[in-house]
């Protein structure tokens, strides 16, 4: 029973570390409703940001927030008005999807460039400090990671409900046209949006950062699974995505004790296919038009 | 733009002068690079020469092929790497039992083609990106498999071959012969698509794409198209997989089923230009010399500097050209159709319809009870009409009304919650179709209020899917499509791209669409919305004409002056319920009637 | 297109000779991944060779003429094959040295096969290199298969008496990561146990690119597993012992199979008090019994000399080593047919502790190399130290805190 309630908790805590990486893009996916590819190497680059911070200034990795989240909100500011926008006119959707995998070879190129291909590690600064409850065992990085996760959706989720520019941002997403006419810049509303999603990334990126080695694949292990996320949540829900992560994360925990590890993957693709096959719009997400008739 | 009225008499459309020739030069163009690709590596005679144009034809074929699916049919596949892999694997497993490539290469296209279509029906109503990651999803699925069953595929560690040399086993000491087969199987490919592209399967997967519902309405089978585009594209993907296994003589999970494989097949087809049938070969001939000659002046510099470049170069074709080398080409270069009939007389009609005068009395479209709720809003409330064979009949009402939901209901887009919905077959017999494509089969043709034209493809084409339902090949449907637009007036646009009409243009090419498919009952959605005065006077003249035909229409309508002209009878819709019904005069002057659209002020104005 | 490379590894001594020099020169291919995921330990390894050469060229050449390295990039499997050909048909190669990684190796050799040439691998590891029975195919570095026996020949010698306990009443648990690497390591690492009588509780693979491995420590923690033995690269290797240490798993030993567990990144980034008294097996590192690796030191100047600092890796010693006893061998052979340097490097005799990477050459089955061994390596106060066998230990063998 103890190791079972150690499976499960360690599956809540890998939802935490999943949720903090995904919310980013379901605000990309569900509101811009760009895939982007590159989603995986806006983490990486704001793990490098804090790996060198805390190297370099001798910071604690939390307070490199003050400079990462801003930096990856320029970084998704431009990332929609340079790459997404040129685009958004196109006759065919889905060259944008080329567009950011353009972007992610890119980036992480430039990162094996600049940092070679070795992992750089950021000092744990006791975040990997072993915390018992009973008969579990957690780290503390791990807590705060979760209660940040957690503190991001409710606060992003206020955020979109109250306040004119978020009602703005959810104007946009269900209707483009009619929130123009409404006075509502929607290029700027897209940027904004998109580096909101980015700034989440590297608010993640710092709390990823002392728990995990950083190297320059590090954001392919995780955009496959942010995807998975946000799909299974529901596009656009902020609530969806953290739901989704925990159900992914003691997917991936439970079948990779009880079933094997080498099949963890299958079972969270499994999953991802049925959810895409049976309910697209995901768990939380609005009712999807599939088809136009006029 | 002049508008022509309807005329009997068929003038010739004027074609451009300069098109016959455009062809030939395209012709020429293309023979000129493929024999650029197979003579110049004869000539040079350097093995590694040989291996840069055998990987152009691997990787011209593999785009191609792609291109059926992701170009064609518009389903963007970022997981083609398992046909691939499947194809590599039947090759290599079979040659390692004693099995010549040749037979593993059909075994392999059979399996890739099952596979294909069993993954892709459930994941076909994904929209864009959501098809693109169902996509991935699968194929790190397939590659997880392929190492987990390593008894069957040798696992992580993969599989080889024992190195038989000759045309049997396809392994060689020369290069010539694998340049032969390469170049040959890339030309089967290039044969393949262009067949596609110029035949009637072509047409109804571009159609598919570009407006699926429109398509369905012109009685195309959308599943079914992207499923047979979808089988073969993943059967020569696999062919091409098992040459190119015997090639490397050596196969792994690792390299087979690869995302970034797949990626990479993609992008050359989207940086030649997605959905022309030679925009890969150009992606591929001119991408692999650049990858290449990139790689060996830049990969040993500093690790990850070619990586690079490669990533900013594909975002800057992305945002630039858009439309792919094939784009910036022009259409100097795009061969459409066969290129070899180009008939300028419009030849006499297959089948003279007879038609059958009028006989009011023969119902054809019988319309019982029918009833829809949208959540809790009653939106069609115990709806009954009929419909009589060479009837004009006339669906009035006030805004928010119900009308286009009714229409839904009676072209198969939408289900009823109850009632039914009957039309009559040629033979007499009763029908309740239930799909767009079963009312396409029984003769119901409708337009749209928001008229959706095929973008891509110009006027001639967009008749020409309507066509197709009647006509199977190219050529009838291309001359039943000039027929109809002569009666629609739309001759001299027959070249055009559809997108470059003005409204009134558009509305009659949606007209023309579902006239080409001859069609009995005509269902016409607000087809006066939008045109000037003199051009009502015409379409008006155009709706009757189309009725002397033997055709029965139900048309929706706001423009009174249509209404009264056009109609044997009217039903006017409010809030979902019929308030009145009967011969134009009569409706008009129904009190309840002026109280829906005016208001009760105006009943006794 | 490598003009400058041409000359870095052509000697200044024999530049004099001016003219004549050019037409007194051997070619040979260097094939390894220069660009990509790979080349990182690609172009560590290609430095060995370069250094091998080196000091032949000082020493008059093989044959008396000077020897020429032509590179080749093998970047994927395509590509291998690509560049194998042009090396061969273009460049006028005598032979082909490579290529580090297994995958790149099997696809190039198949090539020179099918042309006639000799292949020498100096570091791939899977068996699969050289179990086809290819006739042109030599290796000269230690295999999987090598490196399960050493790892095997630890437990039964060291851990288990270290720990008073018989070896066979040792829980094993075996974890890899599921690519050819690790896969090939640990199917060894399992047949070897099995017929050293030793008891495998679990065998598990887990995706590389992995961001989680509580799963697994939860795993072997419940079973009691008292030896773990990882196949891993870097990313994994810190995320297991990581978390191992974490979740409060203690088991006797814990023994790498090279990759990541041979890197100072991951020591550093698991902490030098947690990775203290982990075990290795892997390529002759550094620290090492020098009586038994004569010539590491000349090489470890040669290095610094020509590529500042220290080697990131035991691959350049390995393929160093290699290219050394091949060239060396054929000096004394008699011109540089396909079948004169096959005969000669066949009657290579070399024996154990006379090379710097300390193991002999003698080719036997399959032409891999019968006395080629890897060294038993420890992790003490942040070093990578060699602790087996005993003749090449630089230190003991000490038991895990």
């Amino acid at each position: 029973m103890d190791v079972f309630l150690q499976v499960v908790v360690n599956g809540l805590l890998l939802g935490g570390l999943f949720a903090i990486t995904s919310v980013g893009l379901t605000l990309i996916f569900g509101i811009v409703k760009v895939v982007n590819f590159a989603h995986g190497e806006f983490l990486m680059i704001g793990m490098y940001a804090t790996f060198l911070i805390t190297t370099r200034l001798g910071m604690h990795p939390y307070a490199a927030v003050a400079a990462v989240v801003p930096l990856l909100f320029v970084l998704g500011m431009m990332t929609q008005k340079f790459l997404i926008e040129p685009l958004m006119s196109a006759r065919n959707h889905d060259i944008q999807i080329f567009a950011t995998v353009g972007l992610s070879t890119a980036l992480i190129n430039l990162a094996l460039l600049l940092f070679g291909a070795d992992i750089a590690t950021t000092p744990a600064y006791g975040l990997r400090t072993a915390v018992e409850v009973g008969p579990v065992r957690m780290l503390v990085g791990q807590i705060v990671m979760f209660g940040v996760a957690a503190a991001l959706v409710i606060g992003l989720h206020l955020f979109l409900q109250r306040t004119q520019a978020g009602r703005g941002i959810r104007a946009v997403a269900q209707n483009r046209a009619a929130a123009q006419l409404m006075g509502i810049n929607v290029s700027r509303v897209y940027m904004i949006t998109f580096g909101l999603g980015a700034a989440c990334v590297g608010l993640a990126a710092t709390l990823v950062a002392p728990l995990y080695p950083t190297s320059p694949g590090i954001g392919t292990y995780f955009v496959l699974t942010a995807f998975v996320v946000v799909v299974l949540g529901g596009l656009g829900s902020i609530g969806g995505a953290f739901l989704g992560a925990m159900i992914i994360g003691l997917i991936d925990s439970l079948a990779g004790f009880y079933i094997g590890s080498d099949m963890r993957e299958v079972a969270v693709f499994g999953v991802f296919l049925l959810i895409l096959i049976l309910r697209p719009q995901g768990l939380f997400g609005g009712r999807q038009t599939l088809s136009h008739v006029s | 733009m002049t508008d022509q009225t309807v005329n009997p008499a068929p003038e010739p459309s004027p074609e451009p002068a300069a098109k016959p020739a455009k062809r030939t030069t395209a012709a020429i163009a293309l023979a000129a690079l493929l024999a650029a690709i197979f003579i110049t590596p004869v000539v040079v005679d350097d093995q590694f020469v040989y291996h840069i144009f055998i990987t152009i034809c691997i990787f011209a074929g593999l785009s191609t092929a792609w291109n059926i699916v992701g170009g064609f049919a518009g389903q963007l596949s970022l997981g083609h790497a398992i046909f691939y892999g499947i194809g590599a694997y039947a090759g290599i497993m079979l040659t390692n039992m004693g099995i010549s490539p040749w037979i593993g290469m059909f075994a392999g296209a059979g399996v890739a083609a099952v596979v294909a279509v069993i993954i892709s029906y459930p994941c076909f109503r994904l929209h864009g990106p959501f098809f693109a990651l169902s996509t991935i999803a699968l194929l790190e699925v397939f590659r997880v498999l392929a190492l987990h069953f390593r008894d069957f595929t040798g696992g992580a560690t993969g599989m080889m071959i024992p190195l038989n040399i000759g045309w049997e086993w396809m392994v060689f000491r020369e290069r010539l012969p694998a340049l032969i087969i390469a170049f040959g199987m890339m030309c089967f490919i290039l044969a393949v698509a262009w067949w596609i592209r110029s035949h009637r399967l072509g047409f109804q997967l571009v159609a598919t794409r570009e407006r699926e519902s429109a398509a369905r309405a012109a009685g195309v089978g959308t599943v079914k198209v992207r499923l047979i585009a979808v089988a073969i594209s993943a059967a020569l993907t696999a062919m091409m997989g098992t040459f190119h296994g015997m090639y490397l003589t050596f196969i792994e999970p690792e390299s087979a089923f690869s995302l970034a494989f797949s990626i990479q097949i993609a992008m050359f087809a989207l940086i030649g230009g997605l959905g022309s049938v030679f925009g890969p070969l150009l992606g591929a001939v001119f991408l692999v010399p650049i990858t290449e000659f990139a790689r060996g002046a830049l990969g040993a510099e500093a690790i990850g500097l070619h990586g690079f470049v490669y990533g900013a170069v594909l975002v800057m074709v992305v945002i630039f050209i858009p439309n792919g080398l094939m784009g910036l080409i022009g259409r100097i270069f795009v061969p459409r159709g066969t290129g070899t009939k180009q008939a300028d007389e419009v030849a006499a009609p297959e089948v003279a319809r007879t038609f059958t005068p009028p006989e009011p009395g023969e119902e054809i479209v019988r319309v019982k009870n029918l009833n829809k709720h949208f959540g809790g809003l009653h939106v069609t409330n115990d709806v009954s009409f009929t419909l009589r064979e060479g009837e004009i009949l006339g669906l009035i009402g006030p805004n928010g009304a119900g009308k286009t939901t009714l229409f839904n209901m009676i072209s198969g887009f939408l289900d009823a919650d109850s009632g039914t919905v009957e039309i009559k077959g040629p033979d007499g017999k009763w029908n309740s179709p239930t799909n767009p494509a079963d009312f396409a089969r029984l003769g119901v043709g409708r337009t749209f209020q928001i008229v959706q034209p095929f973008a891509a493809m110009t006027v001639e084409e967009n008749i020409m899917v309507g066509a197709f339902h009647r006509y199977p090949s190219v050529d009838d449907a291309r001359a039943a499509a000039r027929r109809t637009a002569e009666k629609m007036g739309l001759a001299p646009f027959l070249n055009a791209e559809a997108s470059s009409l003005t409204i009134g243009g558009l509305k009659r090419l949606e007209v023309a669409r579902v006239m080409a498919m001859e069609p009995r009952v005509l269902l016409l959605d607000e087809v006066m919305a939008g045109i000037n005065q003199s051009d009502v006077r015409r379409a008006i003249d155009l709706m009757l004409s189309i009725r002397d035909e033997g055709v029965s229409i139900i048309a929706i309508e706001h423009v009174m002056q249509a209404v009264m002209s056009l109609s044997d009878h009217v039903i006017v819709l409010s809030s979902g319920e019929v308030i009145a019904e009967g011969k134009p005069k009569a409706v008009v002057e129904d009190p309840q009637v002026i109280e829906a659209y005016l208001g009760k002020e105006f009943t006794h104005a | 297109m490598k003009l400058t490379h041409l000359l870095k590894t052509t000697v200044a001594a024999g530049a004099l000779l001016g003219a004549q020099a050019a037409y007194a020169d051997v070619t040979f291919g260097a094939l390894y991944p220069f660009s990509g995921q790979l080349a990182l330990l690609g172009e560590e390894s290609a430095r060995g060779l370069e250094l091998a050469v080196d000091e032949i060229n000082a020493a008059g050449g093989v044959q008396g003429e000077q020897v020429v390295l032509e590179r080749g990039d093998a970047v994927d499997n395509n590509q291998a094959i690509g560049e194998a050909r042009r090396l061969i048909s273009r460049e006028g190669v005598k032979a082909i040295f490579g290529t580090y990684s297994s995958s790149r190796s099997i696809a190039a050799s198949q090539v020179a096969e099918l042309s006639g040439i000799p292949y020498f691998e100096l570091g791939a590891v899977a068996d699969e290199v050289t179990g086809r029975g290819l006739k042109y195919l030599f290796r000269v570095n230690p295999t999987a298969e090598d490196m399960a026996a050493t790892i095997i020949d630890m437990i039964v010698d060291k851990v288990g008496p270290m720990n008073d306990k018989a070896p066979e009443d040792l829980k094993i648990g075996i974890i890899y990561e599921d690519s050819s690497y690790g896969t090939s390591v640990s199917g060894h690492e399992q047949a070897m146990a099995k017929e050293a009588g030793l008891n495998v509780v679990t065998s598990q693979a887990y995706p590389a690119s992995t961001v989680d491995l509580s799963s697994v420590v939860l795993d072997l923690k419940q079973r009691g597993v008292d030896v773990v033995l990882q196949t891993s690269y870097q990313n994994d290797s810190v995320l297991f012992l990581q978390q191992a240490h974490e979740a409060g798993f203690q088991p006797l030993a814990i023994i790498g199979g090279g990759g990541g567990y041979s890197t100072q990144p991951t020591a550093d980034a698991v902490g030098h008090d947690i990775i203290d008294g982990v075990l290795d097996t892997d390529f002759t590192q550094y620290i090492v019994n020098k009586d038994f690796t004569p010539g590491i030191d000349d090489f470890l100047a040669a290095y610094d000399a020509k590529y500042g600092g220290e080697p990131r890796s035991g691959h350049s010693l390995t393929n160093y080593v290699g290219a050394m006893a091949i060239l060396t061998a054929l000096n004394e052979a008699d011109g540089f047919e396909p079948d004169t340097i096959i005969e000669t490097v066949s009657a290579i005799d070399i024996p154990e502790g006379t090379t710097a990477a300390g193991y002999g050459v003698k080719f036997g089955e399959n032409n891999q190399n019968e006395r080629a061994r890897m060294m038993g390596l420890q992790w003490q106060d942040g070093k990578l130290v060699t602790v087996y066998p005993d003749d090449a230990a630089a230190a003991e063998m000490r038991i895990k805190n």
